[in-house]
């Protein structure tokens, strides 16, 4: 018999620890306690953190590498936190953890300390060299004159390049290295600042000396360009960026050039192109865009100044229209710059894409603004001349694939000069549709119809329609039909699967930083949380749109809204910085542990930071709910609950459990010394009804009980075995952890009541139980059922159960602890009477109507009653 | 608020200068040091509870200083800080044992409940060692 019992409590208790002196059993508590309290602390950090990286990712707005490196570093650290802390909470269990996370953080460093590799060159490249594959060494803008240069019938001045090679001979690793720590130290939002910063950076490019064979060869280039071209004896010196290589970030107008330049000049206003590079608006623009400023690298292209008559810009595409049939030409008399800069009166030309280029309407501006003689018809331009324009604009447009914008010349020969050509700068798809949608998004009134459910919080925007499907258990999972509306009470990190199948998601709490928040932004899917009453406003099966956005829900299917729904154009698509969110988020926000229950939910399973953090907080979780059940204590230490109290209950006191001023000699204590608050919910629970002596029995039920009393004595009331008596509560000021056997049954409640949601919860064990098996799965169901309407989630696998709330208010909770108190005080009696169906419907009800009365009681009154 | 004294150590003056000031209001005992070898001299000589120290230094840095005061005096805690330091050298702190770490541009009281915090650690470590000692010493026989 001895050998059973040992096995039960095996059973029950989980591999016994040797017992504990409640001294060491109060450090040990306070220990892990401190643990776990850590752990939740750098959780909600970390999740922090990647919430708010997805969201400046997601978001479409600007961000910072500096933005991106410190959330990375917070989240690695808090993830490396909880490593710790679980470790020593587990007495080192989980240690592969320690292997994925140094791989993890080793990736991203990798990721996010990445460099370009610069291929040393020349210092300088004659132009009628360069290709576009030179880009590398002379910049986009005059990789792209190079390769124009060598096309059939195109023009480009005589020129060379100083490279990037030069740049770097230029700019020592010491100079890089202070411009770095001035750029790493400014406050990006303070202007002064900027302007300062600005100025301090281009006194270190200006200061720092020429190399003299750079020199050297600068002045031996210049000469070379004043024999060839005969006559020249001025350059242009134009910047030519490296690293901007992206569709639809144009980098206009950022840096310097200069006209004119005289060879005695050259090597000053060299260094005031590469200067150019710290101004403010290139810094601002930059980070906008999400370029490092080591993902640009300035080269600079000397060009022989053309005698322009007349100079221009054409975009071989009208910019202002999507898809426009027409050419654009702006020309002025003279040298383009003042086109370019906006700051000249200029002609316009719109022109037909097709041959033979009509003019489909001109506004001449010029003769009327400067009053000069213009040629025939006082335009700037010829009839041929824009002919031969066009004509030039479209093969650029076709030898690069897309749409150009040009810049031109025509000398006083007749000659037509390619000074550059670019793709054009898209604007944006949908631009006023966006402003307007957003307008109309954020006044909800303005629709015809009122909103079903207006606020909460929008954890991934957007706009979508579909059928509501609620879900609350695990049958409505595996029921949720693809394209359905997702809503949930708690958005928890177990309903993530379904997110592939959902069109939306609507939950009733939760907020952004949430893991379904994040697999939603994954997905793409609008999500929108703590949207209290929608698992009651919203029944399955009805079609409702969700504007996630404007944190509205709409009846029916809204299709004015959904076409609202356009795609967010990214500002930092494609850049270096967005590249780098991109591959790092890989190994930060993917969730690949979504069930606990899952024989995949361990340690090496985990692939990313975010299930190193889920993995830990579950695990810690039930480190702290297993602590009653792999912790023995020695019972000489527990202090007896006296007074007008009915069976016997044990208290040991963790932490602050007791009131002050208690003598701690003492072998009894009173309920009113107790200053736990779950013990204290638990207790109006527990004496909130008088006990009812156990109800007549069927004779087989009977029977039964005899039959297994006989079989294991430990549960035969009448023999006093020490577990079938002694209930003990572990306490402290917020934690309770009570362990009973009433009758047949065993039940466990742990709770941990806090301020911080995060950290709250109770759990509620059930198991075993006099009667045959099938007895106490009914038993076992039925109070589930029960848990179920008072929202705890529930697992039940034949007679074990599970319940658990978490992430409430403490009065709430308070209320989940008294119906588990009155549940294991009154459940015993249907020990006897459970083969009856009419009677368990019977006691269903007189449980419910008790617990109604309970709840709706004054806490105060109740507290009172168990007093006295 | 319990009084400790504080060594905060960084190159930059401006922020070392402001970081004294502000935390001797708040009721303190302030030093600093420019450097990782002038810390070591200061923590060498006078006591100190906590350390908070730039990672990003010229000369020795911010690790390696931290390296040297954990084998030079355990029970002292430091607290790293930095503006731009690499991602890896926050892991690498923490590894070293640093009680945390904090980025800059940091407010005064998030500083000073973490300085409190790692004070505490300090002072309950040195309770329980003195504690030990004293248990050591009543055992021994005279």
């Amino acid at each position: 018999m001895q050998r059973i019992f040992t096995l039960l409590k095996q059973r029950l208790f989980g591999q016994s620890r040797p017992s504990m002196s409640s001294e060491e059993l109060r450090t040990d508590f306070t220990r892990r306690y401190a643990h776990f309290r850590n752990l939740l602390t750098a959780n909600n950090n970390a999740l922090q953190a990647m919430a708010e990286l997805e969201k400046v990712y997601y978001g479409g707005g600007s961000y910072r590498m500096a933005f991106v490196r410190s959330k990375i570093s917070t989240i690695l650290i808090n993830v490396y936190k909880m490593i710790s802390d679980i470790l020593a909470m587990s007495d080192g269990k989980y240690a592969d953890l320690e292997t994925t996370f140094e791989k993890i953080s080793n990736e991203l460093d990798k990721i996010v300390a990445r460099k370009h590799d610069f291929v040393q060159g020349p210092l300088i490249l004659t132009l009628d060299k360069v290709r576009r594959s030179d880009r590398d060494q002379a910049g986009e803008k005059m990789a792209n004159l190079g390769e124009i240069n060598a096309l059939q019938g195109i023009v480009v001045p005589l020129g060379f390049v100083i490279t990037a090679s030069a740049t770097r001979h230029f700019l020592t690793t010491e100079h890089i290295a202070e411009i770095n720590r001035l750029l790493q130290v400014f406050d990006s939002e303070d202007l002064d600042d900027l302007y300062k910063t600005c100025e301090e950076m281009q006194k270190i490019v200006m200061d720092a000396p020429l190399p003299p064979d750079l020199e050297e060869l600068l002045h031996a280039h210049f000469n070379r360009l004043e024999t060839e071209s005969h006559s020249a004896s001025r350059v242009a010196m134009r910047s030519s960026a490296l690293g901007e290589d992206t569709a639809g970030v144009s980098f206009a107008g950022l840096y310097s050039t200069f006209l004119n330049v005289e060879k005695h000049e050259i090597g000053d206003l060299y260094k005031k192109v590469i200067a150019s590079k710290y101004g403010p608006r290139a810094i601002a623009y930059r980070r906008m865009r999400g370029y490092r400023h080591e993902d640009i690298e300035m080269c600079v292209g000397c060009l022989v100044m053309v005698d322009a008559l007349v100079s221009g810009v054409i975009y071989s595409r009208d910019p202002g229209e999507q898809e426009s049939e027409v050419m654009r030409i702006n020309a002025t008399a003279g040298i383009a710059r003042g086109v370019v800069d906006g700051t000249t009166v200029t002609d316009l030309f719109l022109v037909g894409r097709e041959k033979p280029f009509p003019v489909v309407f001109s506004e001449i501006r010029q003769s009327q603004d400067s009053g000069k003689e213009q040629l025939s018809g006082s335009a700037s331009l010829t009839y041929s001349q824009i002919r031969k324009l066009a004509e030039t604009a479209l093969q650029l447009e076709i030898h690069f694939g897309q749409p150009q914008d040009v810049e031109w010349s025509y000398d006083h020969q007749g000659v037509l000069y390619i000074l550059q050509s670019r793709p054009i700068a898209a604007t944006p798809a949908g631009t006023k549709e966006k402003s307007r949608s957003m307008q109309k998004v954020a006044v909800p009134g303005e629709s015809v119809e009122k909103p079903l459910l207006f606020g909460g919080i929008s954890a991934s925007g957007g706009i979508a329609s579909g059928e509501v499907f609620l879900v609350d258990s695990d049958k409505d999972m595996r029921e949720f039909p693809r394209g359905a509306v997702l809503v949930l009470r708690h958005p928890l990190p177990e309903w993530a699967p379904l997110l592939g199948r959902a069109t939306a998601v609507i939950a009733e709490n939760g907020t952004e930083a949430g893991h379904l928040a994040t697999v939603a932004r994954e997905f793409g899917i609008p999500a929108l949380f703590s949207l209290p009453g929608a698992m009651s406003v919203l029944t399955s099966g009805q079609t409702i749109t969700v504007n996630s956005s404007g944190r509205a829900i709409y009846q029916g299917r809204r299709e004015e809204l959904l076409r609202q729904n356009v795609a967010k154009r990214d500002i930092m698509a494609g850049s270096p910085v967005q590249r780098i969110v991109t591959e790092a988020l890989q190994y930060i926000t993917p969730l690949n542990l979504n069930d606990p229950t899952s024989s995949h939910f361990r340690s090496n399973w985990c692939e990313t930071l975010h299930d190193i953090t889920r993995f830990c907080h579950e695990k810690s979780v039930s480190e702290m709910f297993n602590y009653g059940k792999e912790h023995r204590f020695d019972k000489g230490t527990a202090k007896r609950l006296v007074g007008e109290v009915p069976l016997e209950w044990w208290v040991i006191d963790l932490a602050d459990g007791f009131r002050q001023g208690l003598d701690s000699g003492s072998k009894m204590v009173r309920i009113e010394d107790i200053v736990s608050l779950p013990m204290q919910a638990i207790w109006r629970g527990i004496s909130a009804f008088p006990w009812e002596g156990p109800p007549p029995i069927s004779a087989r039920g009977f029977g039964e009980i005899i039959f297994q009393s006989t079989m294991r004595p430990d549960l035969d009331p009448s023999v006093a075995s020490n577990m079938a008596t002694k209930n003990y509560f572990l306490i402290s000021k917020n934690f309770c952890n009570l362990s009973v056997r009433l009758g047949y049954h065993y039940a466990m409640i742990e709770a941990y009541l806090s301020d911080l949601l995060t950290e709250s919860y109770v759990t509620f064990r059930f198991k075993g139980g006099a009667a045959d098996m099938r007895r106490k799965a009914v038993r076992a169901r039925l109070l589930a059922d029960i848990l179920k309407r008072y929202d705890f989630r529930v697992e039940l696998r034949s007679d074990a159960l599970l319940a658990r709330v978490k992430k409430q208010p403490v009065e709430y909770l308070e209320q989940r602890l008294e119906i588990l108190g009155y549940l294991i005080t009154h459940s015993r009696q249907l020990d006897m009477v459970m083969t009856q169906p009419h009677a368990v419907e019977q006691y269903r009800e007189k449980f419910l109507k008790d617990i109604e009365e309970m709840l709706s009681l004054k806490e105060s009154t109740i507290g009172e009653s168990v007093h006295e | 608020m319990n009084e400790f004294c504080v060594l905060v150590v960084d190159d930059e003056d401006e922020f070392r200068e402001m970081t004294s000031k502000i935390l001797t209001k708040r009721g303190l005992i302030v030093m600093s040091a420019e450097s990782g070898e002038k810390a070591l001299e200061i923590l060498e000589h006078k006591r100190i509870d906590v350390v908070l120290l730039d990672v990003k230094m010229p000369g020795m840095d911010g690790i390696e200083t931290l390296r040297q005061i954990r084998s030079l005096k355990p029970l002292v805690e430091v607290l790293l800080l930095t503006g731009h330091a690499s991602v890896e050298s926050g892991i690498e702190g923490m590894k070293l044992g640093a009680f945390d770490y904090l980025m800059k541009p940091i407010e005064t009281d998030p500083l000073l409940e973490k300085l409190e915090e790692a004070y505490e650690k300090k002072r309950l470590h040195q309770e329980k060692i003195d504690q030990a000692l004293l248990k050591k010493h009543m055992s021994m026989p005279l």
